[in-house]
């Protein structure tokens, strides 16, 4: 290890400045942060052209003998009974039924509730609307109006007082038979797409900066300045240089493209309370970022097994336009993990899945996503750190060797026999 | 001590590259490795800097194999020349100092200094892929040399370049002989062998066909040559005269001399006087050594230039392909 340093540092160095100084570089990290924060925004914007989302009831009094707080506690009622994340409900009293009727037909308003006293006492409804009986709006309004009736009787039979108390919702303690267990069903969507975008992510992230390896090796090659540089240096200095500085660029471009993601969906909830005005609950409701950290060491152990050996195959390639050939087989062990992480990943604790995540080459984008869905056991990180550390000692093994022979090596066809003899030959 | 290469050998598959390869380097000389393409220089020179590894044989400087050797004893020419196209001079130079462990100041003095003596001081913060092939090539020598090696190894130095940068890559050859250092080049070129060239050794087919002092060397082929010139009409009459002469052969008529191959034994001065007696003005009479290129020749059985342009076109149709 210590025989890499210095050499590998200053190649690592001269890597990163070269590769992040270049225009192309700073055109697709912008093009990424901008779509990421556009991303973010979506929901936003989507509320936005949705209109207010909130219900709108006006309630028209018929006759006198209707308290007019009567509105006030319809809406404490429909509020009560909507999930927190939903758009909650406005009532107002109306003085005309006309005008409100004709905001119910432009969709202005949900619905016109009429009340009165009936021939028995009772409180009587009609519902002005364009739903159908099983419609949102007559389903809540329903519900608010027997609750509604039910403390008008009370307070008419004399219980007025104790009326609030009756109406009052029990608790309940609810007791999991599996603690510790998640919910399969709770959140399930939420989690799942965020596990996906996560496995999307990171596969985009290792085939893209580890092609980057492959064709910043390839050009070194036929720019001829190899030759220079292996006698410089020893090509597991180049080597771990090289995956060193194109890593270090491309985590600059992930991370621009993350902060400036996260940026815009913070943005998204302080605009959503100014613009909208109820704040929109946690989106991430369900997903635990804790998932984050051992997903950041992964990612990293993930890249650089891709990029030694991105990088010998890079080495024996003589022109750019081989590198499309020679590299093939590592998006195709990519693609994979990817495919299988489509198929499995909505039974997370099926066998298969769990054998698959803990190999390094799945792993990096496996692991994390299996957390978000269900649970890893200690021993399973475990497992999937030790080989994760056998095979990247593995391919530094390998690289080193093809990539000592595959550099000097021009004009040859790329094949796997040429890369099998490199790995034989002494140096 | 000197930098020694005994029976090295490398096969590519099928093909011999090398076979058997000894030769002797004397430290603070200059010395030519001669060959047409193909005959087995490039893989030498990379086997010497141990980024090929030879199938048998051994490489030695000073008594340390080579693959002992710290990487900063050799500085290494490649044929193909190849610099980050991207990057200014001073980036390119500073980084293939560094990874020699040359400091960033030492570096920026000493590129200063050599950019002064190529009469190019104002490309240092130009970018390499704004400067001409021979130019670049002007820096590729400094990156050789920047980390101060005991030994500078250089494949087809001379190839490409004008005639004044060839004069100033040979002041550079000699500034860095006179510091002691140890100089390898190849060419097929034999003019800068000639020139500069304490001793040579020619190889063909992967094989040293003759090693040793250029002046042995030539006075091992038996023979001198004689340059004559007189104030008679035209050389092709004294060209005509002259080979009625003993043991003379005419190697070449030239508008200014006439240039014959005298066997050792037969005394030079023969000739002169030959020249004298038919009442004729010699104004030009030069006994010299057979020049390398016929040594090239003699050895090879063909001329190493001849050998270049086969090659040449060989490789235009492998790229038409």
């Amino acid at each position: 290890m210590r025989d890499l340093l210095p050499n590998a540092w200053h190649v690592a160095r001269r890597e990163y400045a070269s590769r992040v100084r270049t225009r192309s570089f700073k055109v697709v990290t912008a093009v990424l942060a901008l779509v990421g924060v556009a991303l973010a925004l979506l929901p936003l914007g989507g509320r936005l052209v949705q209109g207010n989302e909130e219900h709108r009831l006006a309630v028209y009094l018929e006759g006198s003998s209707l308290a007019p707080s009567l509105a006030g506690s319809l809406q404490a009622t429909l509020n009560a009974a909507t999930p927190s994340d939903q758009a909650g409900w406005v009532v107002s009293t109306v003085p005309d039924p006309g005008p409100a009727q004709a905001e119910v037909r432009s969709g202005k308003s949900d619905g016109l509730l009429t009340i009165q006293r009936g021939a028995g006492g009772d409180l009587a409804y009609q519902l002005y609307t364009d739903e159908g009986p099983t419609g949102s709006t007559p389903q809540a309004v329903q519900q608010a109006a027997y609750q509604l009736s039910v403390g008008d009787r009370l307070q008419n039979a004399g219980v007025g007082g104790q009326a609030s108390q009756i109406l009052a919702r029990p608790s309940i303690e609810f007791v999991r038979s599996n603690p510790g267990a998640r919910d399969s069903d709770e959140n399930f969507g939420t989690r799942y797409v965020f596990a996906m975008a996560l496995v999307i992510l990171t596969f985009m992230a290792i085939i893209t900066y580890g092609a980057w390896v492959a064709s910043s090796v390839a050009e070194e090659k036929s720019s001829r300045v190899m030759e220079l540089l292996i006698t410089a240096a020893t090509p597991r200095q180049l080597l771990a240089g090289k995956v060193l500085g194109t890593g270090a660029a491309g985590l600059t471009q992930y991370l621009v493209v993350v902060v400036a993601s996260v940026a815009g969906f913070l943005l998204q909830r302080v605009l959503a309370e100014r613009l909208v005005g109820a704040a929109s609950a946690n989106q991430l409701e369900g997903v635990n970022l804790t998932v984050l950290a051992p997903f950041g060491v992964l990612f990293v152990a993930g890249f650089m097994l891709y990029a030694t050996l991105y990088a010998a195959l890079g080495s024996i390639a003589s022109r750019q336009e081989e590198v499309q050939q020679v590299t093939g087989p590592m998006i195709f062990i990519g693609m994979i993990g990817y495919f299988a992480s489509f198929i499995g990943l909505t039974t997370p604790d099926a066998t298969w899945i769990k054998v698959l995540s803990l190999i390094p080459f799945f792993s990096a984008y496996l692991l994390p996503a299996r957390m978000l869905l269900s649970t890893v056991a200690p021993w399973e990180w475990a497992v999937a750190a030790v080989l994760m550390v056998i095979f990247l000692a593995g391919a530094l093994w390998v690289a080193a060797r093809i990539y000592s022979a595959g550099v000097l090596l021009y004009g040859q066809r790329p094949s796997l026999r040429a890369m099998f003899r490199a790995v034989r030959v002494d140096r | 001590m000197s930098l020694v290469i005994e029976h090295v050998s490398k096969r590519f598959g099928p093909v011999v590259a090398l076979d058997d390869l000894t030769f002797t380097v004397e430290p603070g000389r200059i010395f030519g490795l001669l060959g047409a393409n193909g005959a087995g220089k490039t893989t030498c020179m990379r086997i010497v800097l141990d980024i090929l590894r030879a199938d048998s044989g051994s490489v030695t400087w000073q008594g340390t194999p080579n693959t002992e050797l710290p990487r900063d004893t050799w500085g290494y020419l490649p044929e193909e020349r190849g610099l980050y196209m991207r990057m200014t001079v001073i980036d390119v130079l500073r980084f293939f100092a560094a990874l020699y462990g040359v400091p960033a100041d030492k570096a920026t003095r000493e590129v200063d200094e050599w950019l002064e003596r190529f009469r190019v001081p104002d490309y240092r913060d130009r970018k390499v892929e704004e400067l001409s092939k021979g130019n670049q090539q002007k820096i590729q020598f400094i990156a050789a040399i920047l980390h101060d090696p005991d030994v500078l190894i250089m494949d087809e130095p001379f190839t490409g370049l004008d005639p004044v940068n060839v004069q100033l890559l040979k002041e550079a050859f000699l500034e860095m002989r006179n510091r002691g250092k140890t100089l390898i080049f190849s060419t097929h070129q034999m003019e800068q062998v000639e020139e500069l060239c304490e001793a040579i050794a020619i190889v063909d087919r992967g094989r040293i066909v003759v090693h040793g002092g250029v002046r042995e060397v030539k006075r091992a082929m038996g023979r001198r040559v004689v340059r004559l010139a007189t104030d008679a009409d035209g050389t092709a009459a004294t060209a005509a005269w002259l080979a009625k002469l003993d043991g003379v052969q005419v190697n070449e008529v030239r508008a200014d001399f006439v240039e014959l191959q005298v066997p050792d034994g037969t005394d030079p001065e023969r000739i002169l006087r030959a020249a004298l007696e038919r009442g004729e003005r010699v104004t030009r009479f030069e006994i010299a050594d057979p020049s390398l290129e016929e040594v090239f020749i003699e050895h090879v059985g063909r001329p190493a230039a001849e050998e270049e342009e086969r090659h040449l076109a060989a490789g235009r149709d492998a790229d038409a392909a």
